[in-house]
């Protein structure tokens, strides 16, 4: 046990260096700062003066009455200059020893990683464009994710020709030193004082607003805008879609290495000082920013929902669901609740939208209600649109997966054209919803298809278009490993049954009449006995199938299949029933029309020049009038 | 409470003037029209709940008003409460009319298809309130915090000189992160005025705390871009309100504008009661028309709040909120009794004092009971205009108007 004089001497010490550094008493007091580093001596020895301050106020609670004396009153005081004092010195200590977080590499090294998706979705919007390569996008797409597991880690060796290499990953919680060590020692060691002296909440406050300022500035750095939700309404979409991008990248930086630095930051400096002393301040600094960063998730998850938008929103909520679980582990205690359960509301939000936008999508699809046919009977700007969205879609599959979890509802809402009742809508058993979905939406499609063929006012014009988007769909459905397999091989077949039956139907429709004109009967005269065929008939003939093969090529050729090979089986097929007909009606009787006057106005083509006739149909583009003139 | 049957009767009481509906009322239901009844409870419903609101208690705010702590005060925290509730009974009502029963397709057809995206409108704008208020309720609770410190501190016995500069310095703290400058001329003189209390005492801890509070400055949120302005968020909800006539007023949009109405008064009351970003000239964007009977209690509640919003500028202090014009009080006052403090200090200045540490107690222990649900109500309210503005949009949605391929 010390004496009672060399306690008093050593409280009376501790006392006048807590005086001397009184900022209201002297100017240099004022002016200098204890823990600057100048002098760790006189810093420690200044902990230690509060410490005995404390010690004794301790024993002089217990042994005096409150109410009482100046030595009790005098201690209290010097205190509270101690904790006034101390409050600078934290702030001073947390202002300069802010290190920025090195923002910019960090955005750089991860920027390639969303790369890929972006450009692609572009395209289901216009479907005027070129013939898109999904299955390409799709690989690539599927690649990325591949190569953003393997990234965690370590570095993106497989990756050639990224710009950086990834040693800076933002795919799992990596904590960084915002404060470096020795002031962190500091910063703990006055922390403790203030927290026993009851200056609590001074020391939250003090490092909630140090903090803040130093993540608002980071903030600003990761480029994260203040949007308001109706200015995000009024943006174009192509705008927002450039934004959800930086937002991706921004709020995996913000929650696995901003706020789980600031979280690791509370911890080394609170931890243990206090009953969940960490946690307040963690939440006095990161709780404005979180919530800043997430209302523009928000935001996007509650905006108008029309089919353009469901790929950067897909992207969107697999990044904020592939997010939350470190949310969860940073903002895992209760009084970070809020933050964890707005991160939770907007992902669900956004598969509510996603939910929506597809059925929107369903709906709208099936009420395209555009009248004008498309010339020459090719595909239509709708059945591309739709096969390149739907396989898209199926690029995507992994999440939607997940998240389309009825079937469609098959009953339209809406009535009128195109009509919608008695569609045939094959539901196989062991089916996922969102297959059934794809089928569903083929389904309208063809549908819409056919009422849009009816357009027409050739029937071989309308069973052509059929024709061809059928097959078109049909070819870009196995195009996709993924769409083919969702929407399954029976179908398939069913849809390839559908555009060879409108092949047929078309040559049924141009054709029979034709080769009706070389057929034999009604052209042998019964009963007489000399050459038993009418030279009249035949002449009739022959010139009715000239003028209705004259007009058919003349029309027919600008008629356009698109794919090289359906036109090239389209002109066999036809060829292999009009070339033998002529051929043999020509041999039959060329000789009845040689022997009479003019032939060359009957026997109009040779078989060499229907051969080649043949090959203009379905070119999209007008011929010569006359054949004959024609140079090979 | 006024809960009788005969709803129109009530802006009688109300306003003192007489209004027009009683008769037209009981025309209608003579027609025995199922919608126009429904109309006409969600009118009286409406009109009931905002006079209950606009009925509550106001603080006097230059007495120490600690008797009246039991009672919910116009514009307490408390009372905001219970104007959320109202709004959230009031939203619930109309989204029952709009689509329980009722071929939703009604919307697209005139005039709703006008009404309804113009309501859609206004929801977006609402729900950005929402996220602002939410904002500064964390202020609140800021300066809760900073309250705490001083009730802390002058709790103290026997009170010494270094506890009652902790308490000066926090509500020194308080008073000027309280400062919020609504653009107004005259609250930038308040700004400066209340910066000069007793700064010659203040030391350097306190202009340190200056640097990193800042000066008065403009009230800025998280959630919206800098040049976003409450007041004129409000002005642009309310400038295209207008009351249904004709054959229109018997119809859907009398709900509707009745709903608007709701959402405008309420955010409305919310911004002025609570700081937000770019008040100036709050006062000046919203009339509505007196013709209708249901109307009368939140005109009544407007000219009210109105009349506080004037006192306000006219002493210059923060806020509306009944807690914050205590906090500002009392931390004025303490302040000042800071400033002349010497140890010991006189019995009779440190029973004054104690009223106020009291009080400062009673406000804080209020804020720490009532904020955190104040939150989740607004939290609440967002969500349910996000759900019936996804529902009325889905019904928009199926006019080919607002949706098509892009082809």
């Amino acid at each position: 046990m010390e004496s009672p004089e060399s306690v008093s001497v050593e409280l009376e010490a501790a006392e006048n260096l807590i005086l001397r550094w009184d900022s209201t008493a002297s100017e240099e007091a004022r002016e200098r700062m204890i823990f600057d580093g100048a002098d760790r001596q006189e810093a420690d020895r200044y902990l230690r003066a509060v410490d005995e301050i404390q010690r004794s106020m301790a024993s002089v609670s217990v042994s005096e009455s409150p109410d009482g004396s100046g030595e009790s009153g005098k201690v209290h005081g010097a205190i509270q200059i101690a904790m006034a004092r101390l409050e600078d010195e934290f702030r001073n200590i947390l202002i300069t020893h802010t290190n920025p977080v090195e923002i910019d590499s960090l955005l750089v090294s991860n920027s390639f990683s969303n790369h890929s998706t972006s450009s692609r979705t572009d395209g289901a919007g216009e479907s005027d464009a070129e013939e898109e390569h999904p299955v390409d996008g799709g690989s690539e797409r599927r690649g990325s994710h591949r190569e953003e597991e393997l990234q965690e880690g370590e570095g993106s060796s497989s990756h050639s020709g990224s710009r950086t290499p990834n040693f800076r990953s933002t795919n799992s919680i990596r904590e960084v030193d915002l404060v470096p060590s020795e002031a962190i020692y500091d910063l703990r060691n006055i922390a403790q004082r203030m927290i026993t002296a009851g200056y609590l909440r001074e020391c939250i406050q003090v490092y909630g607003s140090v903090r803040k300022s130093a993540v608002d500035s980071s903030f600003r750095r990761l480029g994260i805008e203040k949007l308001s939700i109706g200015e995000i309404q009024r943006l174009e979409w192509d705008a927002i879609e450039t934004k959800i991008r930086r937002w991706i990248r921004a709020a995996k930086v913000c929650v696995r290495i901003l706020f789980a630095s600031e979280k690791r930051l509370c911890e080394q400096i609170f931890d243990g000082l206090g009953p969940a002393v960490d946690e307040a301040c963690f939440m006095e600094t990161v709780k404005g920013p979180a919530i800043q960063l997430f209302n523009f998730a928000e935001a996007i998850s509650i905006s108008r929902r029309s089919p353009e938008k469901l790929f950067k929103i897909i992207d969107l909520y697999d990044a904020l669901s592939d997010l939350l679980p470190d949310v969860d582990v940073v903002f895992w205690s209760k009084s970070c609740e809020s933050v964890r359960i707005q991160g939770a509301e907007i992902l669900s939000r956004l598969a509510e939208a996603i939910r929506g936008i597809l059925s929107e999508f369903e709906n709208a699809v099936q009420r395209e209600i555009s009248r004008t046919p498309v010339p020459g009977g090719t595909i239509h700007p709708l059945t591309r649109y739709v096969m390149n969205y739907i396989s898209l879609i199926s690029d995507y599959k992994q999440t939607l997966l997940q998240l389309i979890m009825s079937n469609p509802s098959t009953a339209s809402r809406y009535s009128g054209d195109p009509p919608t009742t008695d569609l045939e809508f094959p539901e196989p058993e062991d089916r996922s919803p969102l297959a059934l979905h794809l089928v569903w939406v083929i389904v309208i499609l063809e549908s819409n298809l056919e009422w849009k063929s009816k357009l027409y006012k050739d029937a071989s014009l309308s069973h052509l278009f059929l024709m061809n988007n059928v097959h078109y769909i049909v070819e870009k459905a196995k195009g996709s490993p993924e769409l083919r397999e969702m929407i399954g091989d029976d179908y398939l077949r069913k849809l390839t049954g559908k555009f060879r039956q409108a092949a047929t139907s078309y040559q049924r429709s141009t054709w029979v009449s034709i080769l009706y004109c070389l057929r034999d009967e009604g052209l042998h005269v019964s009963g007489s006995f000399s050459s038993g065929v009418s030279k009249t008939v035949l002449r009739e003939r022959f010139k009715t199938f000239n003028a209705m093969f004259d007009e058919v090529h003349k029309t027919q050729a600008t008629w356009l299949v698109p794919d090289l090979q359906l036109r090239e089986e389209l002109r066999i097929s036809l060829s292999e029933k009009l070339i033998p007909a002529y051929r043999s009606f020509l041999g039959r009787y060329r000789s009845h029309m040689e022997s009479g006057r003019h032939p060359e106005m009957y026997i109009k083509y040779s078989i060499e020049d229907l051969e080649a006739a043949v090959l203009d149909f379905f070119e999209g583009h007008a011929v010569s009038q006359n054949l004959k003139r024609r140079s090979h | 409470m006024p809960t009788d049957s005969q709803g129109s009767s009530v802006p009688l009481i109300f306003l003192g003037r007489p209004i027009l509906s009683i008769r037209r009322n009981q025309i209608v239901n003579m027609d025995g029209n199922a919608d126009q009844d429904e109309f006409e409870i969600f009118q009286k419903h409406v009109a009931d709940r905002f006079l209950d609101l606009s009925s509550s208690p106001t603080t006097s705010s230059d007495a120490a008003a600690t008797t009246t702590n039991d009672v919910d005060n116009f514009l307490s925290i408390a009372w905001l409460r219970k104007l959320l509730d109202v709004f959230i009974c009031c939203e619930a009502e109309f989204k029952a009319i709009l689509f329980l029963g009722r071929d939703s397709s009604n919307i697209n057809k005139p005039p709703l298809d006008r009404l309804g995206p113009e309501l859609l409108d206004r929801t977006v704008k609402a729900l950005d309130v929402c996220n602002t208020i939410n904002h500064s309720v964390e202020m609140l609770r800021h300066w809760q915090k900073l309250a705490e410190i001083a009730v802390m501190a002058l709790k103290q016995s026997p009170l010494g000189e270094g506890q009652v500069r902790r308490a000066k310095k926090a509500l020194h703290s308080l008073l000027a992160s309280m400062t919020i400058d609504d653009k107004d001329a005259a609250s930038s003189k308040l700004a400066e005025r209340t910066w000069s209390f007793g700064r010659r005492g203040a030391a350097a801890a306190a202009a340190k705390e200056r640097s990193t509070t800042g000066p008065p400055r403009l009230f800025t949120s998280w959630s919206v871009p800098k040049n976003w302005s409450a007041a004129k968020q409000i002005q642009a909800m309310s400038s295209n309100l207008v009351m249904p006539r004709g054959a229109d007023s018997t119809g859907m949009a009398m709900p509707v504008f009745i709903m608007s109405t709701v959402i405008v008064i309420v955010t409305w009351t919310l911004v002025t009661a609570i700081p937000c970003q770019d008040r100036t000239g709050l006062l000046t964007h919203f009339a509505l028309s007196r013709q209708l009977s249901w109307a009368g209690p939140i005109i009544g509640l407007q000219e009210r709040i109105a009349e506080e919003w004037k006192k306000k500028e006219k002493k210059k202090s923060a806020g509306l909120l009944d807690e914050m014009q205590r906090l500002e009080r009392c931390g004025q006052a303490l302040i000042e009794f800071s400033d002349s403090f010497q140890y010991p200090a006189e019995a009779e200045k440190l029973e004054e004092v104690a009223m106020h540490v009291a009080e400062l107690t009673e406000t804080c222990k209020k804020m720490d009971e009532g904020l955190l649900p104040l939150q989740s109500q607004l939290r609440e309210m967002f969500h349910r205009i996000v759900r019936s503005r996804t529902e009325i949009l889905d019904v928009l949605e199926q006019n080919d108007k607002y949706s098509s391929l892009i082809l």
